[in-house]
Formats: C-alpha cells, structure tokens, sequence
C-alpha cells in the first residue's frame, strides 16, 4: 500500500539518516576530541638547532704581540718574521671541529723599553715589568731578547702571559718555527683541545692519564683536609690549618671565584688509620709502602672520612702521621728509592701525603705536643690540586718556566684551563641536548613541559653566545656563557618531569582501547554502511526516474 | 693522524725542570679505565615469606663493602623490614645461613631506599638521575664516565618482567631503556648486571647498550630456586645462585686476582638445578682477563709525586696572635664531629 511503503520509507530514511548523523558526530567530532584530548603535551623545541649546532665548527681565536728588544734586527726583518709566522700558524693542519685564529701583531721595542730590561737583574723583575699592560686574558707577549741579556739564556715562560725569547744570533726561521712551537705546545694547545673535544662530544677514547686524572667541570668542588692521628693520646698534634688555607690557598680560591667555587672543609681524625701492614725496612729501622699496596690503603679511611651534603664532587687532601710503632714510615719507588715528597694522589679522589712527626723523647709526659710544619704539607697539596683540578701542563725539557711560586696558577696555565673547560662544557652542552632529542623523539609519550623547551632555548642561545666570543677572543665571557649554557642542558635533561608514562606503552594501548570502542564502534560502522548504500540506491533511483 | 698523535706523546713523555711532572712511570695510561666504583643493590618482595630475598641483597651488600667499596656509593633498595618485623623470632637480626653464623643486618647497615619507597618509578629515577632538586646525596647515583656500577636485583620475575612490591613490574624494555640512558648520559663505563629471580634471563634480553656484563640465576621457562629453610626462623633464607656466589665471594680479598670469567662459572646445574645464563657480548673486554675487584671492590689508580711546588713562607696574620693567648686558658672541648668550614 502506497501509505504504509511512504511510512516505511520515511522510517527508514529516519534510521539512515539518524546512522549516518550518529556516524558524523563520531568520525568527524569524536575521533579528533579524542586525539586531541588523549594528547600529550609536548612544547614545541628547536630541533633544527641542535642539528645544526652539531655541525658547527668552533673557531677560538688568540692574539699575539711580539716585542723585539734585540737591536740588530730591522723593522724589515721584524716585517719578514711577521710574514713567517701568519704563514706558520695559519692552519698547516686540516680544520676539525674547532680550530684556532690566530692574530698576530710584530713591532718594535721602544728604547725606554730595552733601556729599562737592562737594567732588571732577575726573571721575576722582567715578569713583572712586562706584566698587565702588554698582556691581558688571552693575549700573549713574545719578547725577543738581546743578544748580551744576563737573565735569559734559554727560552723562558714566565707566569703571567709573557713568554722570553734570546733571539740574539738565530735566524728568522728558527724563531718562528720556535713561537710556533711553544703556541702549539704549551700557551693554546689545540690537539688536546681538539681531543677532549671530540671525546666528551661522544667519541669514546681510551683515556690517557692526563685526562682521567682530573675532574670534569662542576659549578663548584668542596676540597676536605683530614689529619689522621691514630695515636692521639701519644701525640696531640697542632695543625695551623685555617691560617695555611688562609695563607697559602685564599690567593687561588679568590683568582678562581668568577669561574668555579671552592668549598673548603677541614677536620680531624683520630684513632684510625691506613690498615694496610707496611714493609719493614731491614736496612734503616723504618718502614715502608710500595706503589702496589698504596690504592688498598685508602679505602678503609674513606668510610671514616664522612659523607657531606652537596651534589658537588669532593677532593680529599689527608695528612697522616703514623702511628708510633710504624715510624718512620716511607713511600717508596720500584728501585727502592724514597719518593721526595713522601705522597701521593688517586685520580678524581685527592691526595695524602704522610707526615713523619719527631717521636716523644723517653720519660715524657705524654701525650707531646708537636706541630705539622704547615708549609711543605701545602706545597704538595696544591702541586697534588693543580694536577687534580686539570691546571698543570706538561713542558719539554729545553724549555724553561719560572717557578710558580705562592701564585700557585699561572697565568697562562689559567688561559688554558678556561679554554679548555669552556670547549668541554660546549661539548657536553650540545652531546646532552642531542640525546635529549633523541630521547624526546623516540619515546612518543614524555610530557614536555613550558619549562624544560625554556631550559633548552637557554642551552641553544648559551652556546652560540660562547661562540661569538670565543671567536672574537674573549675566553672569559665565554668560559660565562658555556657555564650557563651547560646548567640550563643538564637542568632539562635531568628534570624529573621526564620519565616516560610508564604502564602505557605503544603496545598497550591496543589492549586498553579496544574492550571501549569496539562495542560501539561495530555496530555504528556496519549501519553507517548500510546508511550510504541507502543513499546510493536513492540517488540511482532519482537518476532513473529523472 | 699520526702526527697530532705523536705530538700529544710528545708533550706527555717528557720532564721540565723546575715545573711540576706527573707519576714516575713512563706508561701513559692507568692500569684501569675506572676510577671510581659504584653498587645498586634492589629488593623488590614484601612479605615475610620473602625473608630471602632481603638476605640475598643484604649479604651482596656486606661483600661489595667488605672489598672495598664505602657506604657512600652504595645504594641499597629493601622493600621490607624483615629485622624489625613481627614474626622474626630473632628480632634485629637477618641471617643468611641456618647455622646464623652472620647477621647481615648488622650495625653499619645503611639502606638509602625502605619500604614504600622501592618502587619501579624511584628505581628509574635513581638510574637515570632524574630525582627531584630535594632528594639527600646519598639516595643519589652521582657516577660519572669513570664508574664501574654493579646493579644487583633479586626478588619475583617472570618472563620480561620484574615484580616490585606485588603491586607493578618492570619490564624489561624499561629496564634496557634506563641503560641506554646512563650511557647516553655517560653515567658508566662498565655495568655488572646480576639478577636473581625465576626467568631471570629475560630481565637482560633487551640490553643493547655497550659495555655490559650481566649474568641471570636462570634461563626463560625456568624457576630459580632457593636454598634451604631455617627451621627455627621458618623461612628459606636464602638462594641457591646468591648462595654460591657469596661461597666464591668469600674467598676473593681486596688484592685478589680473580677474573669475571671464573665468577660467571659459579653455580653450575647441579648446584643450581636451574641454568645459569649470561651475557657477555656486550662488554668490550674479555672476561677472562677482567679482575673481580673492578666491579665488587674498589681498587683504585694511583700516582706517586715525585716533586712539588716551592712556596714561600707566607706572613701569619694576627690568628697566631689568638691562639697564643687562648692556650693558657682553653676549656677542654670535644673534637669537631662533622667537618667544619675553613
């Protein structure tokens, strides 16, 4: 009947088009709202960045001056040895990843200048004279002595920035090959730049003792002197130790307070010491330990030595006087032969020298009062932190270097720890940010938060900071800026927002998800289906009757 | 790169005269390529009927202490008080032996995690670093690239997963994940992994990171099983694997010779009952001519120092002045106990 196939038809149409708004709302409403609302949040970083800051090439640059007070050579010969030395130093080796600029400036002594150097009798006199004015944080002075100088005979390194060359009878070529030398070798180094570099960029080299031994760059280190005194009630020992820090350490500590912080701790120990048995020496009464039995000696003291409370890595320095039935006590060399300073260091650790205190005479009340001569206990104290905070280089023999004396960090040896401190901390800035984003990019489901993009924005901007400045020269600004760069990479790195959803894995989802949606999803799908074949016939029927 | 090479040598080898040189030897290298130890030992099982499994970590914790390395680079996971627990017959006491010949909770016990705290999340965290601003230092995996890091787990396993509390587990994706960031992150040189649980194998399955070693009490589809009971506390007390390896740990000092290849012999089935598994083709070196010392002891580099810096005698400001006049009446006082600022 017309009327109930009209009615059927409208029923129908009904039912379709109720499937087909059913199948709209879910596909084109639904779906999304819920990508959008399972989404998680993950602020936008910049990728391309870090890619390309992997691909820079750092360039560092330094300034030379030299100053030449030997007569006999003319302003020709100074303009040839110029000529020399740009071509030297201009890279005779391939470009790495960084690579120095050198800028060279050659001129004339004035004659007050040459006047005034005949006049001054020691190395020290020079330094000093040459001192502040000519040189300055990066830039380094080359002064060609005369011929008849009585103070330097050899080539000498000062301990500011100043390095003595008697040019005298040598020829352009040798002087050149020898600045060329000494910039390589000593005041820039650029292969162990390039080195350490590569190696905390990623590149993982067997270490040599040189850079294993000293610690990598914190914002600070707490330094702990320890007197061991296993017999106190034999010996009660009086350390001056707050006047020697005083005295012989503050210089250092406030030379280097703009770049790290020195924490500085002291205390004393009393009836425990190194456990491990020494050597009776047969021949002098005494006693002694060898190179091998040193490294089981300092465990049983650090469990005593206590722990602190900073995040920061700490240097030990032990003063230990033994006890009475092991004095004297020696350390000793493969050969038999007595180390001088009675000491030594463990990489990353600090140091211990052993203190051979003159013991009571008979029928004296005891325990006797004896003093630690303060001064050669701080001298191997600090020869042990310049090894242990990466400030000492290593010199060929026929060079010179004045001895450093209570300034304890020379000045050139300062330039060449910020350099080298400020590449390292750009490496590991840029290697951290890498496999930050590679972390980020692999695992889909980390949170990234506003603050952790703004972390990683201040690493980015810090290290190409550094880089201006490292290329105009300005080591101290940029050793700042790598500093910052470094804290803002570890900081997002490290940020305990960072752990990946755990319970939720890709693979997972599947298993939550399905018992939700297929129930629904089934049946709205099989009649939206059959909602468009409606449609079809329908439109096939009103093409046929039209 | 011969020449830039020869160069770096050449600046190492030789001596200056009146500067600073390093050790005496000429060999430019330490004996090992760590300078520092670290141990993470995690018990995952509550429960007293579990009693073995915190022996098990504890008498790990006494050997890594014995040979050398100190309290403050250990850190120790333990889920549950069996000392202090209720039904210990022998309250403040946790034996690892029927004969109760050792208390391996002893006085200088330090457990960094207890109780609640062993959770997956925290064991993460410690592992990767990523431990919120308040977390103490000594709850704190401070390693660096130098570290050889013993991790040692025992507890409930089955086959890719790890129970913790009988409440979550870690896979054992995660657990590869967590490695792959230390070394990303360059917190280790070398991992000792040692796992002790039923399927243990499948726990170091998906390990793909360099240089670790990892060796499992059993292999997938079979259980590990424990020792034997003490029948006065009423509980099994310990492993059979932990069991063995703490009869060669035993015999190992801290100048001891012994290599990683002899310690992943120990156990073998007819002890054991179940298959001892290991991994070894991750780690760069050969294990025959690795010391068992690197990982479970701390032996460290040294250098003597054949020479110092020469100072001069500084002027003494007016503290010597203070101290002179004090001495005469100075009221006796205790030792500074903790170290004071200079």
């Amino acid at each position: 009947m017309p009327g109930e196939e009209a009615s059927e038809e409208k029923d129908k149409s009904i039912q379709h088009t109720a499937a087909l708004s059913f199948g709209f709302i879910c596909l084109i409403i639904g779906i999304p709202l819920w990508w959008k609302t399972t989404e998680v949040y993950r602020v936008n970083l910049p990728y391309s960045d870090i890619a390309d800051l992997s691909n820079t090439k750092f360039q560092f640059t330094i300034d030379i001056d030299v100053v030449n007070l030997e007569k006999s050579w003319t302003d020709k010969d100074l303009t040839d040895l110029s000529k020399l030395l740009k071509a030297n130093l201009a890279d005779d080796r391939k470009v790495g990843a960084i690579f120095p600029k050198y800028r060279v400036a050659v001129r004339q002594a004035a004659e007050k200048q040459s006047s005034d150097v005949t006049s001054l009798k020691t190395l020290a006199a020079l330094d000093d004279y040459f001192h502040g004015e000519e040189s300055s944080v990066n830039k380094y002075l080359i002064v060609l002595m005369p011929v008849n100088n009585a103070v330097v005979k050899q080539t000498t390194i000062g301990n500011y920035r100043a390095v003595y060359l008697p040019a005298g009878k040598r020829d352009l070529k040798t002087v050149s090959a020898e600045v060329t030398e000494i910039l390589h070798s000593v005041l820039v180094r650029e292969d162990a730049l390039l080195k350490s570099f590569q190696n905390f960029l990623g590149a993982r080299e067997p270490k040599d003792k040189a850079s294993m031994r000293s610690l990598s760059y914190h914002q600070g280190y707490d330094i702990l002197f320890t007197l061991v005194n296993p017999q106190p009630d034999i010996l009660d020992i009086d350390w001056s130790i707050k006047v020697a820090v005083e005295a012989y350490l503050s210089p250092m500590v406030k030379q280097l307070s703009d770049y790290i912080n020195l924490d500085i701790k002291s205390q004393m120990l009393f009836f425990t010491g190194l456990r491990r048995k020494p050597h009776k020496d047969k021949k002098n009464s005494g006693f002694y330990y060898e190179e091998t039995d040193l490294p089981h000696t300092i465990n049983p003291l650090e469990a005593n030595l206590g722990s602190h409370a900073s995040n920061n890595p700490m240097l030990n320095f032990i003063v230990y006087v033994p006890s009475r039935d092991q004095h004297p006590l020696h350390i000793v060399l493969k050969n038999g032969e007595k180390v001088k300073t009675n000491s030594f260091l463990s990489p990353q650790w600090g140091g211990i020298v052993v203190q051979n205190l003159p013991s009571p005479p008979p029928n004296s009340s005891l325990p006797v009062r004896v003093t630690v001569d303060m001064k050669t206990v701080m001298e191997v104290f600090l020869t042990q932190l310049r090894l242990l905070m990466d400030f000492n280089i290593q010199v060929k023999k026929d060079l010179q270097v004045r001895e450093v004396g209570n300034d304890v960090i020379r000045e050139w040896e300062l330039d060449n720890w910020l350099r080298k401190k400020c590449l390292e901390n750009l490496a590991t800035s840029i290697s951290t940010l890498q496999s930050l984003t590679a972390l980020l990019e692999g695992i889909s489901n980390i949170v990234i938060q506003d603050d952790i993009g703004q972390q990683v924005e201040n690493a980015v901007t810090g290290i190409k900071e550094a880089h201006r400045h490292l290329s105009s020269g300005q080591i101290a600004r940029a050793f700042t800026q790598s500093r910052k760069a470094l804290a803002s990479s570890e900081k997002a790195f490290f940020d305990p927002s960072l752990l990946e959803l755990l319970y939720f894995p890709e693979d997972q989802k599947f298993a939550i998800y399905i018992p939700l949606f297929l129930p629904i999803g089934l049946p709205i799908l099989g009649s939206l289906f059959k909602a468009i074949k409606w449609i079809k016939t329908k439109r096939k029927q009103k093409a046929k009757t039209e | 790169m011969a020449a830039p090479m020869v160069n770096f040598y050449f600046q190492l080898i030789a001596f200056a005269f009146l500067h600073q040189c390093t050790g005496t030897s000429p060999e430019e290298f330490f004996k090992s390529g760590h300078t520092n130890n670290w141990a993470v030992l995690v018990d995952t099982s509550r429960f007293w009927f579990n009693y073995r499994h915190v022996a098990n970590v504890l008498s790990i914790y006494r050997s890594c202490k014995r040979l050398g390395i100190p309290d403050s680079r250990i850190i120790l996971m333990v889920a549950d008080d069996m000392a202090c627990n209720p039904r210990n017959p022998r309250p403040a006491t946790v034996f690892n032996n029927a004969n109760n010949q050792i208390n391996v909770y002893g006085d200088d016990v330090e457990v960094d995690y207890r109780g609640y705290e062993v959770t997956v999340e925290n064991f993460i965290r410690v592992l990767t670093g990523r431990l919120p601003p308040s977390t103490p230092r000594s709850k704190r995996l401070l390693s660096d690239e130098h570290s050889n890091v013993l991790v040692y787990m025992t507890g409930h396993g089955g086959d890719g997963f790890l129970k913790f509390q009988d409440a979550e587990e870690i896979s054992n994706v995660e657990l590869a994940d967590a490695f792959e960031q230390m070394w990303q992150k360059r917190r280790y040189h070398e991992v000792f992994f040692m796992i002790d649980t039923c399927q243990a194998e499948s726990m170091f399955q998906k390990f793909y990171s360099p240089n670790i070693l990892a060796v499992a009490s059993s292999k997938v589809g079979e259980d590990s099983l424990s020792h034997h009971v003490d029948p006065s506390i009423g509980v099994y007390v310990i492993d059979r694997y932990t069991y063995y390896a703490l009869e060669f740990l035993e015999t190992v000092t801290p100048g001891s010779k012994k290599t990683m290849g002899q310690f992943l012999e120990v156990c073998p089935k007819y002890q054991c009952i179940s298959t001892v598994a290991k991994r070894t083709d991750l780690f760069r070196r050969d294990v025959n001519k690795v010391l068992l010392t690197d990982f479970f002891g701390s032996v460290r580099n040294v250098e003597l120092l054949p020479d110092s810096i020469h100072l001069q005698n500084a002027t003494l400001h007016t503290h010597s002045e203070d101290s002179s006049d004090v001495k005469s009446d100075k009221p006796l006082s205790y030792a500074q106990q903790f170290p004071m600022p200079v």
